[in-house]
């Protein structure tokens, strides 16, 4: 596992408790929740960046390229997806939703990392 | 919508199930659908002859959470079938290939998103039905006035 990881395991997790945490309080997504699934999509950039950057340096995948790069850009549509599903009823359920987003995305670096290496 | 529409909806709750807790279910849903369906299709594209039935299967699984998905997120009647159909459909199927999995491990040594009942995915296939059916339940329609 390589750095990448740990920044989306770390900015994942974080932002899961939030959400978490908001929802069980009973608030609607608000800055804080939708702020901390934004922090899980830079994240993700930050990752898609350093893997163009290593691949233009001469770095090889060395699982299937077009797998890893599937996942990737998966990954960086789901916090997007997630926050327009949050914001059309803003509920505490909603929170929930915006939840799923952080596990989502360390599983799939977790996967992105297998593939990588 | 009118003032009186809105009212009569008010007192009679809509025949819809993708609000409150339902928008997380979907959510869920909408996570297996795409990530079945992404797994089935690489791996009939890339290796179908090594384990053609499991790999059917996993197609299989992954129409089912598209038609669970999409019928989950809309409104009516019919949609609540399909729903509980989708969702019962998928309940069988974890059960069923998760008992294969174990007792018949020659003919499903390959993983689908239903192998050791959804232990690759934290057996989330297996609660998730559950928890389809007794949202389906609540929000079950309204018997037909005669």
């Amino acid at each position: 596992m390589d750095a990448y990881f740990y920044i989306i395991l770390g900015v994942g997790l974080l932002s899961t408790i939030i959400c978490v945490v908001a929802g069980i309080l009973k608030k609607a997504p608000n800055d804080v929740t939708i702020l901390s699934v934004a922090a899980v999509e830079l994240a993700l950039l930050v990752y898609l960046v350093g893997s163009i950057v290593r691949v233009i340096a001469g770095e090889r995948i060395a699982g299937e390229a077009w797998e890893f790069w599937g996942y990737l850009v998966t990954a960086l549509l789901l916090p997007l997806a997630a926050v327009y599903w949050s914001i059309l009823e803003r509920t505490r359920w909603s929170n929930f939703v915006l939840a799923a987003v952080g596990v989502t995305a360390l599983v799939m670096a977790a996967r992105m990392n297998q593939i990588w290496y | 919508m009118t003032a009186t529409s809105s009212e009569h909806t008010a007192k009679k709750p809509a025949d819809t199930r993708n609000t409150g807790p339902g928008r997380l279910l979907i959510a869920v849903y909408a996570v297996f659908a795409i990530s079945a369906t992404a797994r089935a299709g690489y791996q009939i594209l890339t290796k179908f002859s090594e384990a053609p039935l499991a790999y059917v299967l996993s197609a299989f699984a992954a129409l089912v959470y598209v038609v669970a998905t999409v019928s989950l997120a809309k409104a009516g009647r019919t949609w609540f079938k399909v729903s509980v159909i989708a969702v019962l459909v998928e309940l069988i199927g974890v059960l069923v290939v998760g008992a294969l999995s174990i007792f018949d491990a020659v003919q499903f040594p390959h993983e689908t998103v239903w192998s050791l009942f959804g232990r690759g995915y934290a057996f989330i296939p297996l609660i998730l039905p559950v928890l389809g059916l007794i949202w389906l339940y609540r929000r079950r329609p309204a018997p037909l006035e005669a």
